[in-house]
């Protein structure tokens, strides 16, 4: 699958890394490493607090430099699949400092966003490089299998898009 | 960057397929059209209780029912979709910059590493 087709319900992005598939897993799970690259342009990523096993929870602080001063952005979440070097899913909802979860509303988030979001990350060793997919989906609020979800979708999304001429 | 959705909307199309018959139902609708009966088939479920599943994918605008009296076929509407993937395509361009950033501080940390290899 390309970056373009499929999966328009989500940000599907496929990279490849000349490193280790073990120093990329560090890039999302090692605070250190998660926060020189994971801030947007413009942002640091003073906290990022992670227990990174399955039903652990994060906590991830983005601070951006405003006219009006720093302007701080709270994330939560929770890790739902860890497999070392394979395989990271957690979830990620805006919140407070105390990882109080806010609707998006609340902040100024596009309408439509939905309260909770899923990013996986897939890894895979390529002769000493890694393969990395990162999904990255909305979760509807009552659903607890999210994966069901996102595959039925992925095949909707296919036919919405071969149909889209109409 | 900003884009309009219905929020509403959005939130009844994502309650409509936070339901595993009916995403089993769009599945097979997303092959082709299909009567009430041919989609039950699958489902050890009595008509009405397909039906209502179906109602509840009619009101979220991701199923059309043909006007035929007797059969009224249903088939997939996937404009609501489309709608969906507006809020996550804003993130592409995100994630494509960290991941740039990623890529030049690995660049950072492994120093010659990329120089002797042939990529």
């Amino acid at each position: 699958m390309t970056d373009n087709d499929g999966s328009r319900d989500a940000v599907v992005i496929e990279r490849s890394f000349d490193a280790p598939v073990g120093l990329i897993w560090q890039m999302w799970t090692d605070p250190h490493h998660f926060k020189a690259w994971y801030g947007p342009n413009g942002a640091t990523v003073p906290v990022a607090k992670m227990d990174v096993r399955v039903g652990g929870t994060r906590l991830v602080c983005m601070e951006m430099q405003t006219p009006d001063g720093a302007m701080q952005m709270w994330f939560t979440g929770e890790y739902r699949e860890v497999v070392e070097n394979q395989r990271l899913v957690y979830t990620e909802s805006m919140s407070d400092e105390n990882g109080n979860v806010l609707s998006p509303s609340d902040i100024g988030m596009p309408d439509g966003h939905p309260v909770t979001t899923e990013v996986s990350v897939e890894l895979e060793d390529i002769d000493g490089r890694t393969k990395m997919v990162m999904t990255h989906a909305g979760i509807p609020g009552e659903s607890p299998g999210a994966a069901g979800w996102a595959m039925a979708l992925d095949k909707l999304a296919a036919y919405a898009g071969a149909h889209s001429e109409r | 960057m900003t884009i309009a959705i219905d929020e509403d909307r959005l939130s009844e199309t994502f309650a409509a397929l936070a339901n595993s018959t009916r995403r089993a139902i769009l599945a097979r609708l997303a092959e082709g059209a299909a009567t009430v009966n041919e989609l039950a088939e699958p489902f050890e479920m009595r008509l009405p209780a397909v039906s209502k599943h179906i109602k509840v994918l009619e009101r979220a605008g991701l199923v059309v029912r043909g006007q035929r009296a007797q059969y009224r076929p249903c088939a997939l509407d996937a404009t609501p979709l489309e709608a969906i993937s507006t809020w996550a395509e804003q993130y592409r361009p995100v994630w494509e910059t960290r991941f740039d950033r990623m890529d030049d501080y690995l660049t950072q940390l492994q120093g010659p590493r990329r120089a002797k290899r042939t990529r």
